[in-house]
């Protein structure tokens, strides 16, 4: 991607990002290590990684039709799961060794039906049953489902997953996620060192590259970060709110009109990140559930906690200092058409942010609408 | 906090209206002269009924749910208390004068065209304070994202905001242990209910209903038993939809249900008796069995359905809501009457029991049907709102395939006939029938 940044990690982040396989997963593979896909964020990576896994999210990058998956999904499903879907059929996730799926959409919990009758290169895939509501008898529920998943790995694998391995991973994440969160910091700045689309690249890679060697990658680029000169040339400060954004090229076109996209609450950003695992519980399994039920911010396909989930949109503005909030939403989505609904009236009602809902395909199309509007909304902002 | 005098009319002007129209309805249905058309009253009476209940509790001050048939209304009728269905009015009243315009005035709240309709009215009538306004709701967040995404709306609105609401936690699977989670949930929402409304729940009140439920369980199972003759006995105009509306909506556990399917089934008997059909009209007979995967198309019901079998001599041997195991309660204590209860509400009930859990339940649901109803066609209508249905397309089409009988998916909305149009679909239709060699 084309970048001012003068950074070998940030080079080789955006690498990982723009592609499905990277050099550092091939290597991984190579030397024996197995991949473990799985799909949204409410998978606990850490007990995959505590398996001894590579943990990689899956999608649909690189993805430039949906002529196989078409005889299995329809025209009115989320582009995402069908792209992602397109690619397994043409063979890019044959590396995988195991899938982990999950309820999370209608869309996408149908992948795991139809990847186990048409991928027969997974050796094991499961689908795991997230609640919808956020009390304690769901963490409990939750809980017996990592734990359920362990079983599973471990049966699979012929290892034990021990309480410390996890404990590890938890904390190795942990410090993923507070690095992550220095490099938002830049971003608060009047002048950030990086810009919205190079930031998303970086969160990307966060998973589909070795841990530790992510963990690494991120420390250097926070180090290039503050010898680098930042860019004070904007119209305005935005931040994205919405779904499965994987691609830093959407970010980008918004950005050559001027917005800056400083911040955001989406699937690969804050909402991964924004919180740890509270690594003081003695039962790392009930950690886990915990912090993916209860306490990471939320997404609209949580039940019951919209009041929490506009109050972290309006911290997010506050704290980066942002001017408007475009709502990105990939067509067909019940979730968040409803949510950018909700979010709109309480911008509006309380006077405050300038909203936009951008609808978008997985794979960028339209790019001359999605200018035309943005150029249109920073207008609006501008007065 | 106590509603307006206005807020509480203006809430309740819209029920009024649809009830109006089912007077219509009931009207049409006495003058038919058809045994569909006397049970078809039976039901509208029964309905109506209901109906009242729910205005009388809103006129009069009484306490009254916003309910679903997937949170065992066994319990709340065993209270005492009237209810209605925050989705009411697009399963039932979707092809009233009114339906088309509320669509439009939804799409013009931002709510887009691709929001499943029964979503879209629904967030259209809270939004517009066009839905009753009960004490307390019992929300219902599966099996599909718009349903969560509704009552998370409703939370957010600010006539209902004070509303208590508690919605039972659906797990993706359906072992012991998910049935034990969920009569958990439904415990909850028993003592939920008693605390908003002031009613008790009295256990040999509810084995009653659930015994009475039973023989309405067991009946229609036997029901459905005869519709596997050939010729079906009922078309169309009687059927799982009908079922569903009076022992899951709105008369469940009730004297008044168990008559009516007794009276159901002897129809059904009778007619086998005399070999005769479903062909109500002269000139037509079975020709193509035919199994309807999902719900009617309520909203252009009777410009669709009809024409399939008189014009086609197709007969809707089984749809989505006559399809399913029909398991009984087993009352002896109060810990199997909630396990059964929740069995029944999470696994069997229709829409959710095919939507909610893996794709499983469309393929044994088909295997099933297919070999059962000696069904010749299987059509997949594609509603716009079921996306997890959609993307079990591909996987219904290879059961088919593996079945040896012919799949159709059209692409519709069954609400809104604007989405594809009736015609289109009818051309949809007649080319798959032909290809197939059966018209
Ligand atoms: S964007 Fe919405 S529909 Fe698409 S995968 Fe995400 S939650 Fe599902
Ligand atoms: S009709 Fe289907 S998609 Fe629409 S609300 Fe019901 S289950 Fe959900």
């Amino acid at each position: 991607m084309e970048t001012r940044l003068q950074s070998n990690a940030f080079r080789q982040c955006a690498e990982a990002a723009g592609s499905i396989m990277n050099p550092h997963l091939e290597a991984w593979l190579a030397g024996g290590g197995k991949a473990a896909g799985y799909f949204c964020s409410t998978v606990p990576e850490e007990l995959l990684a505590a398996a001894g896994y590579l943990p990689f999210r899956m999608r649909g990058t690189g993805s430039d039709s949906t002529e196989l998956s078409d005889a299995f999904f329809s025209s009115i499903n989320c582009s995402f799961p069908r792209h992602v879907f397109n690619q397994a059929l043409r063979g890019a996730y044959d590396f995988l060794d195991a899938l982990i799926c999950i309820n999370s959409c209608d869309h996408v919990r149908r992948i795991y039906d139809n990847w186990i009758r048409n991928v027969q290169a997974t050796r094991f895939s499961t689908v795991m049953s997230l609640p919808r509501k956020v009390g304690e008898r769901q963490v409990a529920w939750y809980y017996d489902e990592i734990n359920l998943l362990r079983k599973q790995l471990e049966e699979h694998l012929g290892i034990e997953i021990t309480d410390d391995a996890i404990r590890r991973a938890i904390h190795l994440q942990n410090e993923i996620r507070g690095l992550q969160r220095r490099l938002y910091e830049f971003r608060k700045r009047e002048r950030p060192p990086i810009t919205g689309a190079e930031t998303l690249a970086v969160m990307v890679a966060g998973t589909c590259l070795p841990r530790e060697m992510y963990k690494e990658l991120l420390g250097e680029l926070l180090e290039d970060l503050e010898e680098a000169e930042g860019g004070g040339d904007y119209r305005a400060r935005i931040m994205i709110l919405g779904s499965e954004l994987d691609d830093p090229e959407f970010v980008r076109i918004i950005e050559e009109q001027g917005g800056l996209v400083v911040t955001d609450s989406t699937c690969y950003g804050t909402r991964l990140m924004w919180v740890p695992v509270d690594e003081s519980e003695e039962d790392p399994v009930r950690a886990l559930a915990r912090f993916y039920v209860q306490s990471r911010p939320a997404c609209p396909r949580m039940y019951g906690n919209q009041p929490e989930r506009i109050a972290f949109t309006r911290k997010m503005a506050e704290e980066f200092r942002v001017d408007g909030i475009i709502g990105e939403r990939l067509q067909f989505c019940d979730n968040w058409l409803v949510e950018h609904y909700m979010t709109k009236y309480d911008l509006r009602e309380h006077g405050e942010i300038p909203f936009l809902q951008l609808d978008r395909e997985y794979i960028l199309s339209g790019k001359g609408q999605i200018k035309t509007r943005v150029q249109a909304f920073l207008e609006t902002i501008e007065g | 906090m106590a509603l307006s005098r206005e807020i509480k009319e203006r809430s309740i002007r819209r029920y009024k209206e649809e009830r109006d129209w089912f007077k219509l309805n009931l009207e049409a249905a006495e003058l038919l002269g058809t045994e569909e058309g006397e049970l078809s009253a039976r039901l509208l009476r029964i309905l109506l009924e209901a109906k009242e209940r729910v205005v009388d509790a809103v006129e009069n001050d009484k306490p009254f749910i916003g309910g679903y048939f997937c949170n065992a209304p066994e319990i709340f009728t065993s209270m005492g208390l009237p209810w209605f269905m925050v989705m009411e009015t697009p399963f039932l009243a979707a092809s009233a004068p009114f339906i088309l315009e509320d669509i439009d005035g939804a799409e013009e709240m931002g709510l887009g065209s691709d929001l499943c309709t029964a979503i879209r009215l629904p967030i259209y009538y809270i939004e517009n304070n066009m839905m009753p306004i009960p004490t307390c709701c019992l929300g219902l967040i599966y099996p599909c994202d718009g349903a969560p995404m509704l009552h998370q709306v409703l939370m957010h609105n600010s006539n209902w905001k004070n509303v208590p609401l508690y919605s039972c936690d659906p797990p993706y699977t359906s072992d012991e242990r998910a049935i034990r989670y969920f009569a958990d949930e439904l415990r909850e929402m028993t003592r939920f209910i008693e605390r908003h409304t002031g009613a008790k729940l009295d256990m040999d009140r509810l084995v009653e209903v659930c015994e009475r439920s039973n023989r309405v369980y067991t009946i229609w199972q036997e029901y459905m038993e005869v519709r596997k003759n050939v010729p079906c006995p009922h078309g169309w105009e009687m059927g799982g939809a009908q079922c569903f509306a009076i022992s899951q909506c709105f008369d469940v556990g009730n004297p008044k249900s168990v008559a009516w399917f007794e009276q159901l089934i002897k129809v059904a008997e009778d007619r086998i008796r005399k070999g005769s059909g479903a062909q109500t009209k002269e000139g037509w007979r079975e020709k193509v069995r035919l199994f309807w995967f999902d719900i009617m198309p309520y909203g252009w019901i009777f410009e669709f359905m009809p024409w399939l079998e008189e014009e086609l001599g197709a007969v809707i041997v089984n749809d989505m809501f006559g399809n399913f195991p029909y398991s009984l309660i087993d009352t002896s204590s109060e810990e199997t009457i909630y396990y059964d209860l929740a069995k029944r509400n999470l696994v069997d009930a229709p829409m959710i029991r095919q939507a909610r859990g893996t794709a499983e339940n469309f393929s044994e649901d088909i295997r099933r049907i297919v070999r059962d109803y000696k069904v010749d066609v299987v059509i997949w209508p594609g509603h716009m709102g079921h996306k997890d249905g959609a993307a079990t397309v591909g996987i219904m089409h290879e059961t088919c395939r593996e079945l040896d009988v012919p799949f159709l998916h059209v692409g519709l909305d069954l609400f809104d006939k604007r989405y594809t149009s009736i015609d289109e679909v009818k051309d949809k239709v007649v080319t798959f029938l032909e290809g197939h060699g059966f018209v």
